[in-house]
């Protein structure tokens, strides 16, 4: 018994364990997934970013490479225009002047000759004189170097930088530049201009591209030789390098950006997008799924709403269910059944109901009126009313209301059962007229037992007075003819015959008056016992609910039919019956059981074809005192009992030709037995049928 | 025809006043009344070994506490006294129907109270005459059986035959005995019979 569930429970317990787990492995899985896209997407959106940057990083870097070449040519122009002043040293000097003051990247300007000895020379205007330190002759290599380039390809040629210390203890880098001046196809002399590396970067990059990074130029090998703009501290550094080719010099150009690492905020906005959207997705899927249980409830609850409709369809209990202002919100076809209409003139109808009874509408008007006020909760044993079916007809309702309340704990109306109780009204009006008839019968009775009593008492005592009379009437003759009577003998005699015939009179007196209350045989039928136990079964029931008597009846079924006066018999039956009752209330007898018992009378001389009733207690018995008077008129153990009861049961018997006793019954009480005479066989009437 | 000067009229009724007035207006007309106050009373009198001697009757009130009427006479007929002494129910209306079944099953008659008395005085005396009578028949009876018990058994035979009417010399052949023996036993049986004829015989033993 106990090992069944338990074997059963531990996969289902399992199952149980095993499922959140799952569930919860996946959530996580679930998590991770989330943070690795997260991660990855801001990965890649910095990597773009950075690319983006980079990119930019290289055109600003080309731009800037092209700028400075552009520059230069140009300045080369400038420098050629400077040579058509050769020959006019003042010219030279004015215009190589304006030229300085033009172009801060050239830190001198000057005129040499073939052998490059130095015609004149312009410094410019906006530092020192760069060669005081170190002395021109200094660079004296260089500027060979790139003058003997130049005059090879007949067009400007650029030496290698170099260092030169200033006065100030720093120094600068500087190339040259050598332009060889050619008059009539014969080398006239040159033009050598100094750069300021640091300066050509200052002037010749445009501002916007010097403005957000760091502009150099270098060896082939990475060596800067000049910088231009503050150098930034960022987490990351973008780099582009640029090859400048010079005529006989090559430099790299190189810019570095500082822009920092890329900007984290647009793309934790994009991280946001989208984990917003991975939570719209979540969100969706927890609706679908709530939809899912929603929609699952709805079922079971169509399911439910089914089988309350069918039970309620089901009911022989009239439902009505009305809102607070009185009106019909239901009604259950039971209750149409029982009021003839359909559900459509019921519903929303309000005061007066269509079902009630024209003359009491006041006083359900009221009744309502004191309900829906709330003044007056409904007993809940409900309470009887009278309706009217749609013919009309009348027929009493046992209704039960209770308050109608929502599932938020508000009253919306009031729900009635009610009881069609016109059956139970038909049956108990049957019962009360039974009831009714066995008493008046029993009052007839009393009345009758009555006047058969005081018949047998006064009869009695008459029939003394008629005795002494007679007899002394007798003695007066006999002395008449012995002796010569004397005249107040005779008187006396006359009296003596008055006397008779008066106690004759008032015998039939006494016999008339009992002739008129007895009933006469002629109400002899035959009636089979069952019939007369189950007349009596229902009143005898009755006390013996109240009393807490349990009554069995013993009578063989096919038992003959009696000859008797049916509501006699019964009434001898009720008598008992209540006398048993009493008698074991009285004495409080623990179990009290009451049986009735019919069957063939103990074969006899006088009982040979009757049935003999018996009625048996287990009361204290009928002590030997009681039992000397029992049957004496108007002897009575009750307060309020008049002492005919059994004096008239046993006439009735008697009446019938049977006979009334009684014995202690076993183990203790009292039974009492009678007989009646079964009915004959009718013999004439089977003649006749087979006639 | 009167009833014999010791005829008894046994009273059974609860009630004395009437038994007594019942005795009183017997003894107006010179009949002895003996008064029992309950059935139980005569009951446990006839069960204490009375014999009808001389006649009686009964006047038996139907309802009365304990054993009632009606149960005493079941009585008197198991003990086969309701001819030697015959029973006159006294009843009261209610009692009628039954007492009608008393008088069918072999009761005198029976009086409704208050009862006109002369009427009943009379009846008493009828029924004390069929006690008589009664009585002498069973006297007779008895006188019969002893005489008859007398006779030897030749002579028995004898009057068998003689009773059938047959004459002495047949009957003489037939018993394988003298015609003078047959006539002597004749004589005897006669004289023992106390009859003087063959025909006054066949009447006596008629009556057995």
């Amino acid at each position: 018994m106990s090992a069944g569930p338990v074997a059963a429970q531990a996969p289902g317990a399992a199952t149980r364990h095993a499922a959140p787990l799952a569930r919860w492995s996946l959530w996580v899985l679930l998590a991770a997934l989330v943070a690795g896209l997260l991660v990855t997407l801001v990965w890649l959106a910095g990597r773009y970013e950075a690319s983006q940057v980079q990119d930019k990083l290289e055109r600003d870097t080309a731009e800037a490479a092209a700028d400075i070449r552009s520059a230069l040519n140009r300045n080369v122009q400038h420098l050629l225009a400077l040579q058509s002043t050769h020959g006019q040293r003042a010219q030279w000097d004015r215009e190589a002047g304006a030229l300085l003051r033009e172009h801060p990247e050239w830190v001198r300007i000057e005129w040499r000759d073939t052998a490059l000895g130095i015609l004149a020379a312009a410094d410019s205007p906006f530092r020192p004189p760069a060669f005081e330190r170190m002395g021109r002759p200094h660079a004296q290599a260089d500027v060979a170097l790139a003058c003997a380039s130049s005059r090879r390809m007949s067009g400007p040629a650029y030496s290698g930088s170099y260092f030169l210390p200033q006065v100030d203890g720093l120094g600068i880098e500087v190339m040259e530049l050598c332009l060889p001046h050619m008059t009539q196809g014969q080398l006239a002399g040159y033009v050598v201009a100094t750069y300021s590396l640091g300066d050509v970067l200052a002037t010749l990059v445009g501002p916007q591209l010097r403005r957000s990074q760091e502009v150099s130029f270098t060896e082939a090998d990475g060596t800067r030789l000049a910088l231009h703009g503050v150098p930034r501290r960022g987490r990351r550094v973008f780099t582009a390098q640029q090859l400048l080719d010079l005529p006989g010099n090559t430099i790299v150009l190189r810019m570095d950006s500082w822009r920092g690492a890329p900007d984290v905020f647009p793309n934790v906005l994009t991280a946001l997008v989208t984990a917003m959207s991975i939570a719209l997705v979540i969100v969706l899927f927890m609706l679908g799924k709530d939809m899912r249980l929603r929609l699952r409830a709805e079922q079971d609850l169509a399911d439910a709403l089914a089988f309350r409709k069918a039970m309620e369809d089901s009911l022989v209990t009239g439902l009505r269910a009305r809102d607070l202002q009185g009106r019909i919100t239901y009604v259950n076809p039971a209750f149409c059944q029982m009021l003839g209409f359909s559900p459509e003139e019921l519903l929303g109808h309000s005061n007066p109901a269509p079902y009630w009874p024209p003359e009491l509408v006041d006083e359900y008007s009221k009744r309502q009126e004191i309900r829906l006020a709330g003044q007056l909760t409904p007993p809940r044993e409900g309470y009887e009313s009278v309706f009217m079916r749609k013919d009309g007809s009348r027929f009493p309702v046992l209704i039960i209301e209770a308050p109608l309340i929502n599932a938020h704990g508000v009253q919306t109306g009031w729900m009635s059962a009610f009881l069609d109780i016109s059956e139970q009204r038909r049956i108990e009006e049957l019962s009360r007229a039974t009831q009714e008839r066995l008493q008046a019968t029993a009052r007839l009775a009393t009345v009758g037992e009555m006047a058969s009593l005081l018949s047998h008492e006064l009869n009695q005592p008459l029939a003394a007075i008629s005795s002494y009379a007679s007899g002394s009437i007798n003695l007066l003759k006999a002395h008449a003819t012995s002796a010569a009577g004397s005249p107040a003998i005779a008187d006396i005699e006359v009296a003596m015959r008055r006397i008779a015939e008066q106690a004759e009179r008032a015998g039939k007196v006494i016999k008339s008056v009992h002739d008129f209350v007895r009933r006469s045989d002629k109400d002899r039928e035959p009636v089979t016992p069952q019939h007369l136990l189950e007349a009596v079964m229902p009143l005898v029931s009755l006390q013996a609910r109240k009393l807490g008597v349990r009554v069995q009846v013993r009578a063989k079924a096919g038992l003959p039919p009696v000859l008797c006066d049916r509501t006699m018999v019964e009434q001898v039956l009720l008598n008992l019956a209540r006398n048993a009752m009493q008698a074991m209330d009285e004495a409080a007898v623990a179990a009290p059981a009451l049986v009735f018992e019919v069957r063939h009378a103990p074969a006899g001389d006088a009982a040979a074809d009757r049935l003999e009733f018996s009625v048996g207690d287990v009361g204290p018995g009928i002590s030997d005192e009681v039992q000397a008077r029992l049957f004496t008129p108007f002897f009575t153990t009750k307060s309020e009992g008049m002492g005919l009861g059994l004096s008239l049961c046993r006439t009735v018997v008697e009446q019938h030709g049977g006979s009334l006793s009684f014995e202690a019954n076993r183990p203790q009480g009292t039974i009492f037995r009678f007989t009646l005479p079964q009915a004959p066989i009718p013999a004439a009437a089977s003649i006749a049928a087979t006639a | 025809m009167q009833p014999a000067a010791n005829a008894t009229v046994f009273i059974v009724d609860d009630d004395a006043s009437v038994r007594e007035a019942l005795a009183w207006l017997l003894r107006s007309r010179h009949l002895l009344g003996e008064g029992y106050a309950g059935a139980e009373e005569f009951d446990a009198m006839l069960e204490g070994g009375w014999s009808p001697s001389h006649p009686c009757c009964l006047l038996l009130d139907v309802r009365m506490p304990g054993m009632s009427g009606l149960a005493l006479f079941d009585r008197l007929v198991e003990r086969a006294l309701v001819d030697v002494m015959p029973v006159i129910f006294l009843s009261g209306h209610a009692d009628v129907p039954t007492a009608v079944t008393m008088v069918k099953r072999g009761a005198f008659d029976f009086c409704e109270k208050p009862f006109s008395d002369n009427a009943l005085v009379d009846r008493v005396e009828q029924a004390l005459r069929r006690s008589q009578e009664v009585l002498q028949e069973r006297h007779e009876q008895q006188r019969l059986q002893a005489r008859l018990t007398e006779l030897t058994d030749r002579e028995r035979d004898v009057m068998r035959l003689v009773v059938e009417g047959l004459p002495n010399k047949l009957i003489a052949d037939q018993l394988d005995i003298s015609v003078r023996t047959v006539e002597v036993h004749r004589a005897r049986v006669f004289d023992k019979m106390e009859v003087k004829s063959a025909v006054e015989l066949a009447n006596m033993l008629r009556r057995l």
